[in-house]
């Protein structure tokens, strides 16, 4: 193991970090007010929620030890290990709400789907890396086969069912290859196949709730009491809180029962009922200047490898929160996809803390001593 | 820089090919930059449309949607589905539900904490302590969420709280299925009770599908076929105005009521049992013994079940719950008492199977068996004179079954009575059924670390000693005798039919023991048994039937005193009726009752009149095997 060089965590982002932590605050006073109405209280969700913090914190301080390129060097062994995980999930997983995404183990149940996304940047970084060692734009060729490693694990969760992380994994990957640069044929191919893709997946691979998902989106009031009555009732939440919110532990629709999920996929109406504009405008701002933060780490990393995986990881961070917002305010289509940060959920927030802690990592190493 | 890059790369394994080279360097600058430039584009633009988004629904439509969240007062109601209902073999109602008016308070409808709480108190005659301990242990729930203050309100009450409505806000009446049991503390262990289902319970995984103010089976049937009985609650979507009065339906999703069930209770049967056991504590179970279908269940002292259906009342719990004779307890399979003489059927059986003794053996009887240093005595204090095994049975001759107890040994009693039934649980379909003892060697040494000695096998011979066993276990015992080898596992429910009426189950007759032996066993235990109620000599004399043969054998159990106090015995009686091709087989306990001639037989024999004699439409159907 490396002694990290106390230089090194001079060089620690604290801007990262405080940004970070902000928004882990207003997510946790956030999820007070949507866990309140619950029989069993808040309690439970917070204690939960500030162990997964602990264990983030503790993962985030190994991850820093080692420098980011030997992680890339093993991204195969991580590849492999999250790859078995997704399968046993398949296999033996815990069923809830007709989906099997939680494997248990010594009583903990975690979601390895979390945790691949920034295996996958990592995996993907290596790989996009390598093929452009003595190439300035990359070819078709060049991307099929960082292709084919992303598609085996997407099938799989895409299976579980969990349209969410497949989509988002697809989306970072997308974004990683327009990132390290391809030849304008390569767009003009990827193009088209964008346009065929979709059609051969609402026919293959989308199950009916999925398709019935984009219907609702479509037009809500063909659903009036399921998808489209929550997305609804979701609008008149987020609609409701005017300017200022109607306060804190003030929101009703959410204490009413009217929105699934107001402490996971649907959060953001929570805040939005409680804070308003002005608390929204606030909150979108701490998550854009995250995300900035990110790209800059990316801009001033000390080599390529460093700058895609910088790149990588703040585009998950940078899908979700675009995604989930999208689909709280009826701008896409509900698809369970957690707000970083914000979503109660242990998984969800490990496996933002790891990849804060592999950002940090990259920027302690940006000037090479 | 260079150089610590060098020193870098040769300490660590796992270092991936140095890549920071001036190379790499030139390379980020002519790509990737230009890159930051579209991301923050995107950063901008993204920022730009959620708050465009947010300025459309916040700002220009914001009083909109408030005031619809504000009169958002549609409200997801669920529609209580009413429990299957209990039919007799004959198509009698058993258990139904009946609407009932149950008053509750939605607290975030109130608009004066005191107004409201006041005013219900003044009108119902409820204390107000009541109400707000009633609303505080509800106080976790969302305050959308109704909190039930009076189950059952009479129809005056109800026309006063309609009547004074407008200054009770967050007060309503809703009218839900109530558990009903027409006939009262008939067949109450059978059937058993629904009630409020608790916070423990909830927390329970099993139980997640309940909610809070859910009735759920708790005792006999109700608890056994609770998933078939519960049904599916539906839903519906009311629009409630400022007072939490419902104004419309809005979207209504019909509950599915639970499955009726048919039982092969007969209800005249039944009846006569109760009124044969009424003022005694005791049990009673009839059943066929070719099929295992039970014609009656009844446990006494036993408490009425529609107290629990409309929300027990703490005093009426309690006078239940602590009451020494404990009416909750089903008697039939949940108590445990020494058989008595009955067991010494059992003992026959064997000894005569095993060749040990035949039609002729005969022992000496004067009263009394030394044995070691004790003399067991027999109950008839001149003794019987020699006796064989008939008369042994029909006079109930204890020192004949000492002799031949003691040939067989304690362990081949033990085997052979387990394959009967004996010592374990019959498989009746009711929850918490006792599986009593029937001792053996290795049992004494496990448990108490001692020999067994040849004396308690002397005991346990004639029932006494170490043998517990419940009064469901001895009609098994009773049925195996009558099927010569076979018994059937007891059942109480026939069929059980769905809500659409199709059936969801037959319940078959199930074999639990067949045992090859000799017929001329059966035949001379059989007339033995016969010879008890209808010889002039027999100890249930007394109880025989003008026209039908009744087969049995009396038991009049010794107890320990209890705090000193000597309570005195158990009466048993164990019958079959008729003799020749039984139709149903008996077993009755009346705990300190006595002697078994004189307290249970009568029970049997009423049974057996009733069944067979009074009612020949009964006998018929019976054996045609109707309302099955």
């Amino acid at each position: 193991m490396v002694k990290v060089d106390k230089r090194k965590l001079y060089h620690l982002d604290w801007y990262l970090i405080i940004n970070g932590l902000a928004l882990f605050a207003i997510g946790i006073m956030n999820l007070v007010s949507a866990t309140s109405s619950f029989y069993s209280g808040s309690y439970n969700f917070i204690i939960k929620q500030l162990i997964a913090l602990a264990i983030g914190i503790v993962i985030i301080s190994i991850i820093i030890n080692f420098d980011y390129r030997a992680i890339a060097a093993n991204a195969k062994l991580f590849y492999f290990l999250s790859l078995v995980s997704i399968v046993l999930v398949l296999v033996w997983g815990m069923a809830a709400g007709g989906a099997r995404r939680w494997i248990s183990i010594f009583g903990i149940s975690f979601q390895p789907s979390e945790f691949i996304k920034p295996v996958m940047v990592f995996m993907l970084a290596y790989l996009l890396h390598e093929k452009k060692r003595d190439k300035i734009l990359l070819g078709l060729k060049d991307i099929l086969i960082p292709l084919a490693w992303v598609v085996v694990p997407v099938v799989f969760i895409v299976f579980q069912p969990d349209l969410g992380t497949g989509v988002i994994i697809f989306l970072v990957f997308l974004a990683m290859i327009w990132f390290v640069g391809l030849k304008k044929s390569t767009y003009a191919t990827l193009l088209s196949a964008g346009i065929v893709l979709p059609l051969i997946a609402w026919q293959y691979v989308l199950r009916p709730y999925q398709k019935q998902r984009i219907y609702t989106f479509l037009n809500i009031d063909s659903d009036p009491l399921g998808v489209g009555y929550h997305t609804k009732q979701a609008i008149i939440a987020v609609g409701s809180g005017k300017f200022f919110g109607k306060g804190y532990l003030q929101g009703t629709q959410h204490k009413l029962q009217f929105i699934p999920e107001h402490h996971t996929d649907f959060i953001y109406t929570v805040f939005a009922e409680e804070w308003g504009f002005f608390g929204s405008i606030l909150f979108f701002l701490l998550f854009i200047t995250f995300i900035n933060r990110c790209m800059k780490i990316s801009q001033q990393a000390y080599d390529e490898l460093g700058s895609i995986i910088a790149f990588g990881l703040g585009s998950i961070i940078f899908f979700q929160f675009a995604i989930n917002v999208l689909m709280n305010i009826h701008l896409a289509p509900v698809v369970g996809i957690p707000l970083p940060f914000i979503s109660y959920g242990g998984s969800s927030l490990i496996s933002v803390l790891i990849s804060v802690g592999l950002l940090l990592n990259i920027n302690m190493r940006r000037y090479m001593f | 820089m260079k150089k610590k890059k060098d020193n870098h790369s040769t300490n660590d394994m796992f270092y991936a090919e140095p890549r920071g080279t001036e190379y790499e360097k030139v390379m980020k600058e002519k790509t990737v930059p230009d890159k930051y430039k579209w991301c923050k584009w995107v950063l901008i633009m993204t920022m730009i449309v959620l708050s465009i988004r947010l300025w459309h629904l916040q700002i220009m439509q914001g009083n909109e949607m408030r005031q619809q969240s504000e009169m958002n007062r549609i409200r997801i109601k669920k529609v209580l589905a009413p429990r299957g209902i209990m039919f007799d073999r004959m198509g009698k109602i058993l258990a139904d539900t009946r609407p009932s008016f149950n008053l509750y308070i939605t607290p975030e409808d109130i608009k004066d904490f005191n107004q409201t709480v006041d005013g219900l108190s003044g009108l119902m005659g409820i204390d107000r302590e009541e109400i707000i301990e009633k609303l505080k242990a509800a106080s976790n729930f969302p305050s959308s969420f109704p909190v039930k203050i009076k189950d059952d309100v009479t129809m005056d009450e109800l026309a006063k709280v309609e009547a004074n409505r407008v200054y009770l806000p967050g007060v309503s009446i809703q009218i839900e299925p109530k558990r009903n049991y027409p006939y009262g503390k008939v067949l109450a262990h059978t059937l058993g009770y629904v009630s409020e289902i608790s916070s423990e319970e909830l927390k329970e995984e099993k139980y997640r599908t309940y909610s809070p103010g859910d009735y759920i089976g708790k005792y006999g049937l109700e608890r056994m076929y609770e998933d078939y009985l519960r049904g599916i609650d539906g839903e519906k979507r009311v629009e409630v105005d400022a007072m939490g009065r419902e104004v419309r339906t809005l979207e209504m999703k019909d509950p599915i009521p639970g499955s009726n069930m048919y039982l092969n209770i007969n209800l005249d049967v039944q009846m006569v049992v109760e009124k044969a056991l009424e003022g005694k504590r005791g049990g009673c179970i009839a059943l066929e013994p070719k099929t295992g279908a039970v014609i009656a269940l009844a446990s006494r002292p036993a408490f009425d079940p529609n107290k629990f259906a409309s929300g027990i009342t703490k005093k009426d719990w309690q006078a239940i719950a602590l009451d020494s004779t404990h009416p909750l307890q089903n008697r039939v399979i949940q108590g445990r008492y020494p058989p008595g003489s009955t067991f010494k059927i059992l003992t026959a059986l064997k000894a005569l199977e095993d060749g040990l003794i035949n039609a002729n053996t005969s022992y000496g009887c004067r009263g009394g068996f030394p044995f070691g240093n004790r003399i067991f005595k027999c109950w008839k204090k001149g003794g019987h004179g020699t006796v064989n095994v008939h008369r042994g049975i029909v006079e109930s001759c204890d020192v004949f079954f000492y002799n031949i107890g003691l040939r067989l040994g304690v362990d081949r009693i033990h085997s052979f009575g387990t394959s009967v039934g004996l010592g374990k649980p019959s498989g009746i379909d009711l929850p918490s059924e006792a599986r009593g003892l029937l001792p053996s060697t290795e049992w004494k040494r496990k448990t108490q670390g001692v020999p067994w000695y040849e004396g308690e096998t002397v005991s346990v011979a004639i029932g006494q000693g170490a043998v517990w066993l419940t009064p469901v276990q001895l009609v098994q015992l009773s049925s195996f005798v009558a099927n010569e080898g076979i018994t059937f596992k007891p059942q109480i429910v026939s069929k059980i039919i769905g809500p659409d009426g199709k059936t969801q189950k037959i319940f078959e007759p199930v074999v639990t023991a067949d045992i090859k032996m000799k017929k001329q066993v059966f035949t001379i235990v059989k007339e033995g048994m016969q010879g008890v109620v209808n010889e002039r000599s027999g100890t249930a004399y007394g109880s025989r039937i003008e026209n039908v043969h009744m087969s049995g054998k009396t038991g009049t159990a010794q107890t320990t005193p209890v705090k000193g106090r000597d309570l005195g015995d158990h009466a048993w009686f164990i019958a079959y009726a008729p003799s020749e091709d039984p139709a149903v087989a008996i077993s009755v306990l009346i705990e300190y009752g006595g002697h078994g001639s004189s307290e249970a037989a009568p029970v049997a024999k009423a049974i057996s009149e009733s069944l067979l004699t009074v009612k020949p439409e009964i006998k018929e159907a019976m054996v045609r095997g109707q309302g099955r």
